[in-house]
């Protein structure tokens, strides 16, 4: 990585172990890079702990999702998933489990893989990406076990009700689909650009993140982001916030919003931003919260440079990790 | 009264004075038997202590009757009675007493001063006698001294010794018998044996002189009769250079050439030998030639005892004509100092690399005597006309060409460190004052030359020659490489000023056929004005902007959008891949830094380099870089117009391109790119 690469190089997603004390990031070269987050947190850590201890090339395009099952790191590029397993990473063993690709039907071009999540119930891996279909995969056998098609522009973002295991998505057609796991059928189709008050008309249409806690949804993108009532399906708040967020997470009783803008946005339920904390790179595309590890309890934000910004005290940014 | 007594008493005398004994008297009648008074004799007899008791009992007798006259002639007496005058003659017996004592201490005094003055004498004599032995005594010491010190000629003469000469000597020369036991025949005879000794080798002397003179005579017939030989051999050779041409074997040339290398400094001459080497082995196109006053050559090589009479000689005249000017100024003496230190060989070599299409490169190689470092000056002969680009100015430029070959060698300073005291002795700050007139010092130029200097990075250590071979090719194939890379830059600006991007048949698939937005402006730009925009400092942050690199600006224009793009031009242009810095004038300014999509576009032409540098050796990646931001320009501005369409009136970009997807949230624009001419 010559130091203009570096410079355009763009992290798309993050993923904690299910240790806790690692971190992988994937970028915009196809890159896996693992970082230890023991040893950048510990108080010995040195400008040496703040670089991967294992760089790879996972995919030949960029590297859009990543996920962590209990053993297994999941990452999809450019139209295939691979899983690595944890332990043999940190043993820098860079070999994939499996490579496997969802029955695209169009051969003429292999469409990117945007979104990733896994139901725990049935065990299933759920793909959304550009052939406009969410594709389910069953962990134990590796097939494709069904499609749910009904967007009609590609997906950009999953999230799933665990309770009701309703599985949500989002894409560039400016629709969020809630679809019934077991039916496979779509439940609810909610348009979020009609709505005045999120429209945002001179962004676009498109909803590019996705976040639930039980009765509650939070959708962004073109549109505002905006706090969702699902049983009522109408919007409760409007966040005022400029440029378009591209995720959002729930934690505790604050919201985090990551986005166009240098900064983490802290926002409250009640629609008011509480706070905005800066951080190294222009725009930010990813936000991850290491919640299974209690002494590495930080939230990590990452977007267009190489640096990924760790906050211990989610007030304010500690210092930043870099490829 | 008494002196008439004295008188009488005179006349009936016969005294006798002096020492002598007079015989003669006037009162004796011829009588033989002269009874002479001798006083003296009486003198002798006489004891003084009893003179000297009749003296006083005289003296008492006399008061005695001087004090009875006095008595009678207080009672009464008269004049002229019996017992006066009876008193009064044994008074005057008494004074006659008187008289003889006196006379006769007088007579004693004389006689003792006589006896004295008599013995004085004596001992004068005797001292005066001894006086003279003494003088005697020193004189005579001073002459034997003199004799002793005497140093005669002979013994400056050096005599071989005694052994050797009792040896080699003939008997009637040494003659043993008497030199044995006398060493002053010895030294006689050693004498006579040395100037028989010297009087023979004076006869050898004269007759090797002469049979020199007639060995000089043979060697000066011989010479001439090979002087003669010279013009033959000359006419010889003039005549087979055609020969020679015919046969593409130009002895000469290359004789003629290696005879005037001889003269070369070393580093110089390891040059040129590589390079003719790799020259005949490798590189046809690559001529070697040597260039410069081989007398002065000659001259530095001379022995400094010629030299120096010639610099008497000079100094003399010198100063002859210093007494008419001023004494010259401190600065004019360090002046010289410094000239004299940055001094040049007088001979210099000469490389030209031809190009395939013409244009030759000229390296012209100094060698600094007093620095021991080679410089190197440029010059490009293009074959064509090179006068069309005002921004292609520096292109060629002969200071800068060869600037960074390899990375980071400037050729500012003199990579000798030792240098560094040489010149604080002479007060030069920095060698890049003198860069312009002495040619550029660079590494690679030492390298070639077989000197290396130890450096801050340890490298290892190489013999002199091989290290020049592991670097001639190398060397040569950058300098070329550059020299066509610049070439074919500066054709491509002269293009690129009349807002034509020039893209040749191999690249025109990485395009699609149309493309709307146009190159509006190409100039160059300083590194202060580069670094004044405001979308260019994260390039700055990162350190990839270097005062030696090149900058331009060009400005590609579509409908009212107008983007600004600022280049970085690394002088190891095409290994290096130009950087494009972006800022969009649309509905508002954006820059790389705050819109994604413009960030997207920089990686699009930033670093993909493999895919746009075209067929080998990639001199069109730049000009493929500037159609390729065209095309992005493009398709952004399509795109982003589509998103406010309903909303304002009719687009400003109508969608030209069938574009399958626009990917706004990811930016894939490569992907869009990869897909728009399907």
């Amino acid at each position: 990585m010559g130091p203009v690469e570096l410079l355009h190089m763009s992290v798309f997603s993050q993923s904690f172990s299910p240790c806790g004390r690692f971190l992988a990031a994937g970028n915009n070269y196809g890159e896996i890079a693992i970082f230890s987050l023991s040893a950048a947190l510990s108080p010995d850590a040195t400008d040496l702990s703040q670089k991967p201890i294992l760089t790879f090339t996972a995919h030949e395009g960029p590297v859009f999702t990543l996920l962590s099952t209990d053993t297994h790191l999941l990452s999809a590029g450019n139209g295939e998933i691979s899983a690595w397993s944890w332990v043999e990473l940190t043993k820098r063993s860079t070999k994939a489990v499996w490579t496997r690709r969802p029955n695209y039907k169009s051969s003429l071009e292999i469409p990117e893989i945007n979104a990733m999540i896994i139901n725990p119930k049935d065990n299933s891996l759920i793909v959304g990406g550009g052939d406009n279909n969410i594709h389910i995969m069953d962990m134990e056998t590796g097939t494709f076990k069904s499609v749910l098609q009904g967007h009609t522009d590609y997906i950009h973002c999953l999230a799933l009700k665990e309770r009701e295991g309703e599985i949500l998505s989002g894409g560039e057609d400016g629709a969020v689909r809630i679809w019934d796991s077991r039916t496979r059928q779509a439940v609810h189709c909610i348009e979020v650009f009609k709505y005045e008050e999120c429209a945002r008309p001179q962004f676009g249409k498109w909803i590019s993140c996705l976040a639930t806690d039980s009765d509650w949804m939070l959708c962004g993108g073109g549109p505002s982001l905006s706090l969702w009532h699902l049983r009522s399906m109408s919007p409760t708040s409007v966040f005022p916030l400029a440029g378009c967020q591209r995720e959002a997470v729930f934690h505790q009783d604050v919201i985090f919003a990551v986005g166009e803008g240098p900064h983490v946005s802290h926002c409250l339920l009640g629609g008011s931003v509480k706070a905005q904390i800066p951080c190294t790179s222009p725009s930010l595309n990813t936000l991850a919260l290491n919640l299974s590890s209690t002494e590495h309890r930080v939230m990590t934000a990452a977007g267009s440079s190489d640096k990924i910004d760790v906050f211990t005290n989610f007030s304010y940014r500690a210092f930043s990790l870099s490829f | 009264m008494s002196s008439d007594t004295l008188k009488k008493r005179k006349a009936k005398v016969i005294r006798s004075d002096g020492g002598t004994p007079e015989t003669k008297r006037g009162r004796g009648e011829g009588d033989q038997e002269v009874r002479v008074y001798n006083e003296e004799v009486e003198l002798e007899g006489r004891d003084p202590e009893q003179d000297y008791v009749l003296y006083k009992s005289t003296c008492d007798s006399l008061a005695k009757l001087m004090a009875e006259i006095q008595e009678l002639k207080a009672n009464g007496a008269k004049e002229g009675s019996e017992e006066v005058e009876e008193k009064l003659r044994q008074g005057c017996v008494h004074f006659i007493t008187l008289k003889k004592l006196n006379r006769l201490a007088h007579m004693r005094l004389k006689k003792g001063r006589d006896q004295t003055h008599e013995a004085k004498q004596k001992v004068d004599v005797l001292h005066l006698q001894l006086q003279n032995l003494l003088y005697e005594v020193m004189h005579l010491q001073k002459e034997i001294g003199k004799c002793l010190e005497f140093k005669s000629q002979h013994e400056e003469i050096e005599l071989v010794s005694v052994d050797d000469f009792l040896r080699d000597a003939p008997a009637e020369i040494s003659r043993p018998h008497l030199t044995k036991d006398d060493p002053h025949q010895l030294t006689l005879a050693r004498l006579d044996w040395e100037l028989e000794q010297r009087k023979r080798l004076a006869e050898q002397y004269k007759s090797s002189l002469c049979s020199k003179e007639k060995i000089l005579k043979g060697i000066e017939l011989k010479k001439e009769y090979l002087g003669s030989l010279q013009p033959g051999l000359h006419a010889i050779m003039q005549a087979s250079l055609p020969v020679q041409e015919y046969l593409s074997m130009p002895f000469e040339r290359v004789q003629k050439q290696a005879e005037v290398a001889r003269h070369l400094p070393p580093p110089l001459y390891v040059l040129f030998v590589q390079a003719n080497a790799y020259g005949q082995a490798c590189d046809k196109n690559l001529s070697v030639s040597i260039s410069g006053d081989v007398d002065e050559a000659k001259a530095l090589s001379r022995p400094p005892e010629d030299s120096q009479d010639d610099e008497s000689d000079s100094d003399a005249e010198e100063e002859q004509q210093n007494t008419k000017r001023r004494r010259a100024t401190v600065g004019v003496q360090l002046d010289d100092k410094r000239k004299e230190m940055l001094k040049r060989h007088p001979l210099s070599l000469c490389i030209d690399l031809k190009c395939k299409d013409g244009s030759v490169l000229h390296l012209f190689f100094y060698y600094l005597m007093n620095l021991n470092i080679l410089t190197v000056k440029t010059k490009v002969s293009a074959s064509a006309d090179l006068s069309g680009a005002v921004s292609a100015g520096e292109l060629l430029n002969s200071e800068s060409l060869l600037n960074c070959l390899y990375a980071s060698d400037h050729g500012q300073e003199t990579p000798n460190p030792a240098n560094r005291y040489q010149f604080d002795k002479v007060g030069i700050i920095t060698f890049a004052d003198y860069v312009s007139q002495l040619g550029h010092p660079y590494n690679w130029v030492q390298c070639l030359g077989g000197l290396q200097f130890s450096s801050d990075r340890p490298q290892a250590e190489g013999a002199c020659s091989s290290l020049s071979a592991s670097h001639m090719e190398a060397t040569m194939k950058l300098l070329r490489g550059r020299l066509q890379s610049r070439l074919a830059l500066h054709k491509q600006f002269g293009s690129l000023e009349h807002s034509i991007v020039p893209v040749s048949s191999e690249c025109q698939h990485l395009f699609p056929a149309k493309v709307v937005s146009r190159l509006a402006r190409w100039t160059m730009m300083s590194h202060q004005d580069f670094l004044e925009l405001h979308f260019v400092q994260h390039v700055a942050k990162a350190g990839l902007v270097k005062e030696t690199d090149l900058f331009f600006m060009a400005i590609v224009e579509r409908g009212t959008a107008r983007l600004q793009a600022a280049v970085v031009l690394n002088p190891r242009y095409p290994e290096i891949t130009p950087l494009f810095s972006l800022s969009l004038l649309w509905k508002g300014e954006r820059s790389g830094r705050s819109d994604d999509n413009l960030r997207a576009m920089e990686s699009e032409v930033n670093v993909f380099r493999s895919e746009l540098q075209g067929p080998r050796p990639g001199l069109q990646l730049l000009t493929n870089q500037i159609q390729r931001l065209c095309v992005c320009l493009d398709v952004y501005l399509e795109t982003e117009s589509q998103v406010c369409d309903g909303s304002e009136g009719p687009r400003e970009f109508p969608r030209e391109k069938m574009c399958l997807r626009t990917a706004r949230y990811k930016f894939v624009y490569d992907y869009i790119v990869k897909k728009i001419y399907i």
